[in-house]
């Protein structure tokens, strides 16, 4: 655990059809594990980790959904509070990618209108197997005006790197260093959304 | 009933033994009766015979009566089963749960893995759970803090768990109470006046 606390917290969220990997993705991230068998999300869960961007520890307290839609009112109360949203399919399943686009409207209804999105097409070392071309994913992403990765979290490919992006994005639109924060009597270059403890040493 | 010859004994002795009534067996103890009656010039062995014969047609009169109770319980218990299966069906209509229509599920009540279980409530306990997953993330940090000698700032919870705001926690439903149906049970006397005239 990080020895010093954060300067912001970013709340992120990943969404898409049951099976796709989003849980595997957030566990390569936080824990760089993986782990073959399938158990599906029950409803809602969460991760942390703290990352360290342009000087600044961001920890980021991601939320991962269950694709199944028998929890869709549970995970879609969730959108609303999430700075960030990773939108996954699944390159070897065809209908994981015709569902992007309810996925998108779910965000358009529920989520706050300047959430940061994201698609990532997974499982791409899975070459034998795919069904959606890397063009089709990047073309359904430059419609929407969003970013996207294939990943892989099994072979651990971009995952990081979707990450980092996605809260790199969130940190650009984030103001810095608002004196009118509350909690940021002892701090300084206080954050948004964290209370910055004074480093001790 | 018509007094008869040898051979025509009467419609109670023609039917399937399972389904006689306790009059069937009155009608047999009459037939049977008036035969006996017959022998009443007769001695002392004969006497004795018709006392066992009667005794035997009370026998079997008790028998009857009892397994015909017994049927009706069972009747009965299978009826009040079926409109306890209804009740329980329509209540799940109620709440908008599973059981029979388009969009419906059929759950099996003997299922011990049925799903029996809210929204609500799940929703509650990921919340729940979650909430402590952050409180525990928060105490490793701080054990992290104090392991290393140094004393963090007094700080809000670091996690914030504010993401879907936890509804009215409706209290916990008790059990539906069952109901307690009443048994009827109607005592049958036996009666077996019919041979008085033959007792003793």
């Amino acid at each position: 655990m990080a020895k010093k606390t954060y300067d912001l917290l970013f709340k992120l969220l990943l969404i898409g059809d049951s099976g796709v990997g989003k849980t595997c993705v957030l566990f390569r991230f936080s824990d760089d594990a993986f782990n073959t068998t399938f158990i599906s999300t029950i409803g809602i869960d969460f991760k942390i980790k703290t990352v360290e961007l342009q000087g600044k520890k961001i920890k980021l307290q991601i939320w991962d959904t269950a694709g199944q839609e028998r929890f869709h009112t549970i995970t879609t109360s969730y959108y609303r509070g999430a700075m960030g949203i990773m939108l996954v399919y699944d390159i070897s399943n065809a209908k994981s990618f015709e569902n992007i686009s309810k996925w998108l409207r779910n965000i358009d209804e529920h989520a706050n209108e300047d959430v940061e999105r994201m698609l990532l097409g997974n499982k791409c070392d899975m070459e034998d197997k795919r069904v959606v071309p890397k063009a089709k994913g990047e073309q359904i992403a430059r419609e929407h005006g969003i970013r996207f990765f294939e990943t892989s979290a099994k072979a651990n490919i971009n995952i990081e790197k979707a990450f980092l992006t996605l809260a790199e994005d969130i940190l650009r639109k984030t103001p810095v260093k608002e004196p009118n924060s509350e909690n940021v009597d002892i701090s300084s270059g206080g954050g948004v959304t964290g209370w910055k403890t004074k480093c001790c040493s | 009933m018509a007094d008869s010859q040898d051979e025509s004994l009467g419609p109670a002795f023609e039917k399937d033994p399972l389904e006689l009534g306790v009059e069937d067996v009155y009608d047999i103890s009459y037939v049977i009766g008036k035969d006996l009656f017959k022998l009443n010039s007769g001695g002392q062995e004969v006497s004795d015979l018709q006392f066992k014969i009667v005794r035997v047609l009370e026998m079997f009169e008790i028998m009857v009566s009892k397994y015909n109770l017994s049927l009706e319980e069972l009747r009965m218990e299978r009826d009040s089963l079926k409109g306890e299966l209804d009740r329980v069906v329509e209540g799940s209509h109620e709440n908008g749960n599973n059981i029979i229509g388009l969009d419906k599920l059929v759950i099996d009540m003997k299922d011990p893995n049925r799903p029996r279980f809210t929204m609500q409530e799940l929703k509650e306990v990921l919340q729940e759970r979650n909430q402590l997953k952050a409180q525990l993330l928060v105490a490793q940090e701080e054990l992290q803090f104090y392991k290393s000698g140094v004393l963090p700032q007094p700080e809000p919870n670091m996690v914030e768990i504010d993401l879907g705001t936890p509804s009215s926690m409706d209290p916990p439903l008790s059990a539906p109470t069952k109901e307690n149906k009443e048994q009827h049970k109607e005592e049958r006397t036996t009666i077996q006046k019919l041979f008085s005239f033959r007792r003793k």
